[in-house]
């Protein structure tokens, strides 16, 4: 499994919503699934799943797929 | 008399407890190791940690840094994602912040680097080590937090308004977590000693401590264990249903 799918995995589990929905433009708060209880959830589910503890100004920063994956990048994480 | 299996009631997680070679902090070690827990034991003094490692083996994991170092604290988190997942170790499922100060100072001579540097170690840190905690429990929908509160901090006490604050934000933030983490299966207490004979009361002459002692309606003073078998309680699956209260231990203490 490359890192685009571990990432899309992710989310599907933390928000859980259907892999087709999981596309760079998903942003947090524009679906019912995605509120800030979910989102604590996808932080905990990211950081396990790609081994790493992300900064809060990353967190706070982290508001769509897009961003996440920006975000991942700066912990050595490609996409 | 409890069985072996009822006993080990932590049985399967670990627990970081902060503060851990203090007399409490011991104290909480020793009932958390005993009720089946793997234990992080944070704290300052290397010799004493070691100490800690030596009676428990290897139940308890040394980690020493300082609460309030912001980087330091993230480091030992990091350190407890990885070590969370050996077998003997288990998931990160409790948090005592039990790290605390307490300097005594009238209002007219509380200098402003005393209150924050109460504020440092009795809230901020704790408030960092429960934002990490919770991100990892929320993984597992489950975990529980236990905040070493005061009496002090519920009541008031002449003397202790630094201290007070400091504590009464920590159960303050204790309650309104209470409801933001219930909804990811995180419980979070707060533990509210009365007077406790530790190293930090050690200082109290027997006229003193008689005084304390008569405003007490049980009218002994509280022992460490006292404290940590509350802690276990409210860590332990006993307090299921049991989120944002606060636990006076205190045989009914009138600071």
């Amino acid at each position: 499994m490359d890192n685009q799918q571990k990432l899309t995995q992710t989310f599907v589990q933390a928000l859980g919503i259907s892999p087709e929905q999981v596309t760079d433009g998903l942003t947090y708060n524009t679906i019912k699934e995605w509120d800030s209880t979910a989102h604590m959830i996808l932080i905990a589910e990211l950081e396990d799943a790609f081994e790493v503890m992300l900064d809060t100004d990353d967190i706070i920063d982290m508001s769509s797929v897009s961003k996440a994956k920006d975000i991942l990048a700066k912990y050595d994480v490609q996409f | 008399m409890m069985s072996n299996s009822e006993s080990m009631i932590l049985k399967g997680g670990s627990v970081l407890v902060t503060g851990a070679t203090g007399d409490i902090g011991r104290a909480i070690v020793n009932e958390c190791v005993s009720a089946g827990a793997a234990v992080f034991a944070a704290g300052r003094n290397e010799d004493k940690l070691s100490a800690l490692v030596n009676q428990y083996e290897s139940r308890v994991i040394p980690l020493n840094y300082d609460v309030t170092d912001e980087k330091a604290v993230k480091d030992a988190f990091r350190q407890i994602q990885i070590q969370q997942n050996q077998p003997n170790v288990g998931p990160l499922m409790g948090l005592v912040n039990n790290a605390g100060v307490m300097k005594e100072a009238p209002l007219s001579v509380s200098a402003m680097d005393g209150l924050k540097a109460q504020l440092n170690v009795n809230f901020l840190a704790p408030y960092q080590h429960m934002q990490l905690a919770s991100r990892l429990m929320a993984r597992h929908r489950h975990g529980s937090i236990v905040n070493i509160g005061s009496q002090v901090g519920e009541q008031g006490s002449s003397g202790l308004s630094a201290y007070g604050a400091s504590k009464a934000a920590l159960s303050g933030a204790s309650r309104s977590l209470a409801k933001e983490l219930a909804a990811v299966g995180i419980r979070v207490n707060t533990v509210a000693p009365g007077f406790i004979n530790t190293e930090l009361t050690a200082h109290f002459d027997d006229e003193a401590r008689q005084d304390i002692e008569s405003r007490i309606a049980m009218r002994r003073s509280g022992r460490a264990g006292d404290v940590a078998r509350a802690v276990v309680f409210l860590l332990s699956k006993q307090s299921a249903y049991t989120t944002g209260h606060v636990l006076p231990v205190d045989g009914l203490f009138y600071p």
